[in-house]
């Protein structure tokens, strides 16, 4: 009996604590910070879809001239021919394969040509001094400058796009990751010295994943800059390619189709910089 | 001095059977040594040291007096300008596995966790795998890192992170182990904690310890000598010897008369100095 009536009272007491408890008012931190996110993302999301109507009425109205916008649906309607016919006789994901590979081989040979000279310059100060001079004059130059004296000397079938392209991005890359070897602590690879390792050992334990972070920088860099040469690659020559499909419908105000390519090189430049981010994440998962 | 060896953890085999040193020979020499950044602008000159096997030895000084400079030229960090640095006999050529080095912060390796970073050192060594991972375990447990050993730096707290540091560096047993101000960083409380623990670690694994510190209190309660640097290339200043009650790691003795009468002694020496 005792012992209900004392177990009575500790309910009573934890209940009249429950009524006493202090009402919260307003929104604690973390609800205030999740609600700005979500609005965030609307946000986000809004503009493009809002464009999108816009230029959906304005050309569906016959407000703007469809020779220099066309419809959305009318995009669309020439994007399903092409993959269904074709484009100049060539199926569609014939140019699109052919300009994946360009710019995935530029840009992973690019990537390991870049690497490798951005470690050493941003180790051996030696090497920096011998290649500063030229590596600064060729900065600040449009790599497209270079397209025609690459055809001269690579002649004009697929060398000499994929060498633009794998140039632009090696460039790029190696800039990054210099600079991210160079902003390793010092700290870190005295302490790896102290604990016996050689020059070989601080290169692959202590300054390749301490650049990393700059190296996912530079590559993404340069990803987006060689989908950006590739078309200008396309533009000149072949008959190949999304460039190719830019170029030649704008040679016959084939608008629609113009379209088309735009919108592909843009999808395929947006998906391979997600999947990049992805892996970046997932690799240097210390950073931030 | 060197401490009788506990023996809990000879079970680990994180030591060598210990052996008590000879009292006095000397594993670092340092004679007449002189440097600077330029001729005309020295930190130390014609300085002798000499560091014996196994003790704690902890340099105090005002700031700019040279401390941090000689614990680079020991680490082979830096060359002397005129004189000679001498491990074993031997002169110091650059840095070596035989003299571990901890920094104040930021020279973990962030991308590898705990014990990774920890069994670093091993890879440099030919030891059996089983070996070094049980010299890497009895070391965990030593500082007080168990559960974290996946863990990676970035999800630790500061003395956490010295923790690792210090364990990364005397598990491979250097010969002697260079301290610059390793817990400048971190709280009071921690620091006591680590200061503790470092001395609970220096009597598992033989070795000296050349500690740089500001803190009075800190070289009173780790050392077994102090030496005071002088202030403009003055030297050596005055040197203590410090006995203190065993276990030497007993928070006690923080606040013992013993301790306090150290500490009266060398703040009015580092007054003197100015």
């Amino acid at each position: 009996m005792q012992l209900k009536a004392s177990q009575q009272t500790a309910q009573q007491i934890a209940q009249q604590t429950a009524a006493n408890a202090p009402k919260f008012k307003g929104q604690d931190l973390k609800t205030q910070e999740l609600r700005e996110r979500g609005l965030l993302f609307c946000v986000g999301i809004a503009m493009p879809v809002l464009i999108l109507i816009l230029w959906e009425i304005t050309t569906q109205q016959g407000w703007i001239d469809e020779l220099f916008l066309p419809s959305i649906s009318g995009i669309v309607t020439e994007f399903f021919a092409i993959a269904s016919k074709g484009y100049a006789g060539t199926p569609l994901m014939s140019h699109v394969l052919a300009s994946l590979r360009r710019v995935f081989t530029a840009f992973g040979v690019g990537t390991l040509v870049g690497l490798l000279l951005g470690l050493l310059m941003g180790y051996y100060k030696y090497i920096r001094a011998a290649f500063y001079v030229v590596t600064e004059i060729l900065r600040p130059i449009p790599p497209l400058a270079f397209i025609t004296l690459f055809i001269l000397w690579f002649g004009i079938g697929e060398i000499s796009k994929v060498l633009i392209i794998l140039y632009a991005g090696a460039l790029i890359v190696m800039l990054n990751t210099m600079e991210g070897v160079r902003a390793c602590p010092k700290q870190k690879i005295l302490a790896a010295r102290t604990l016996g390792a050689k020059d070989l050992a601080i290169f692959a334990y202590v300054i390749f994943p301490a650049a990393l972070p700059y190296i996912f920088t530079g590559m993404r860099v340069a990803l987006s800059v060689d989908f950006g040469i590739l078309v200008a690659a396309e533009l000149l020559a072949g008959d190949l390619g999304m460039g190719y499909i830019i170029q030649d419908a704008s040679t016959f105000f084939n608008v629609e189709a113009l379209f088309v390519g735009i919108l592909m090189i843009a999808f395929f430049g947006v998906v391979s910089d997600f999947l990049l981010r992805l892996i970046s994440a997932r690799v240097v998962h210390w950073q931030g | 001095m060197p401490r009788p060896s506990s023996t809990s953890l000879s079970a680990a085999n994180l030591t060598e059977p210990y052996v008590q040193p000879a009292a006095d020979k000397e594993i670092i020499g340092l004679s007449q040594v002189t440097f600077g950044y330029s001729r005309k602008r020295l930190v130390l000159q014609d300085l002798t040291l000499s560091i014996r096997q196994g003790e704690f030895l902890t340099l105090l000084g005002p700031s700019g007096c040279g401390k941090s400079t000689i614990l680079n030229l020991i680490a082979g960090f830096y060359k002397p300008l005129a004189g000679l640095v001498t491990h074993g006999g031997e002169p110091v050529k650059g840095p070596s596995e035989r003299r571990g080095v901890v920094f104040q912060g930021n020279a973990l390796f962030d991308w590898m966790t705990v014990e990774q970073n920890i069994a670093f050192g091993f890879r440099f060594q030919s030891l059996s795998k089983l070996e070094k991972q049980q010299k890497v375990k009895t070391i965990i447990q030593l500082v007080g890192l168990q559960g974290s050993e996946r863990k990676y730096p970035y999800q630790l707290s500061g003395g956490m992170r010295q923790r690792v540091a210090v364990a990364r560096s005397m598990v491979v047993q250097p010969e002697i182990l260079l301290m610059d101000e390793p817990f400048a960083a971190v709280d009071v409380q921690t620091r006591e904690g680590l200061q503790e623990e470092l001395l609970k670690l220096h009597e598992q694994v033989s070795g000296a310890i050349l500690f740089v510190t500001h803190s009075i209190e800190e070289a009173v309660f780790l050392s077994d000598r102090i030496v005071i640097l002088d202030r403009n290339l003055g030297g050596i200043y005055d040197e203590t010897l410090v006995q203190l009650p065993e276990p030497r790691y007993t928070p006690m003795n923080r606040v013992s008369d013993a301790f306090n009468q150290y500490r009266t002694d060398l703040y009015l020496k580092m007054k003197a100095i100015g």
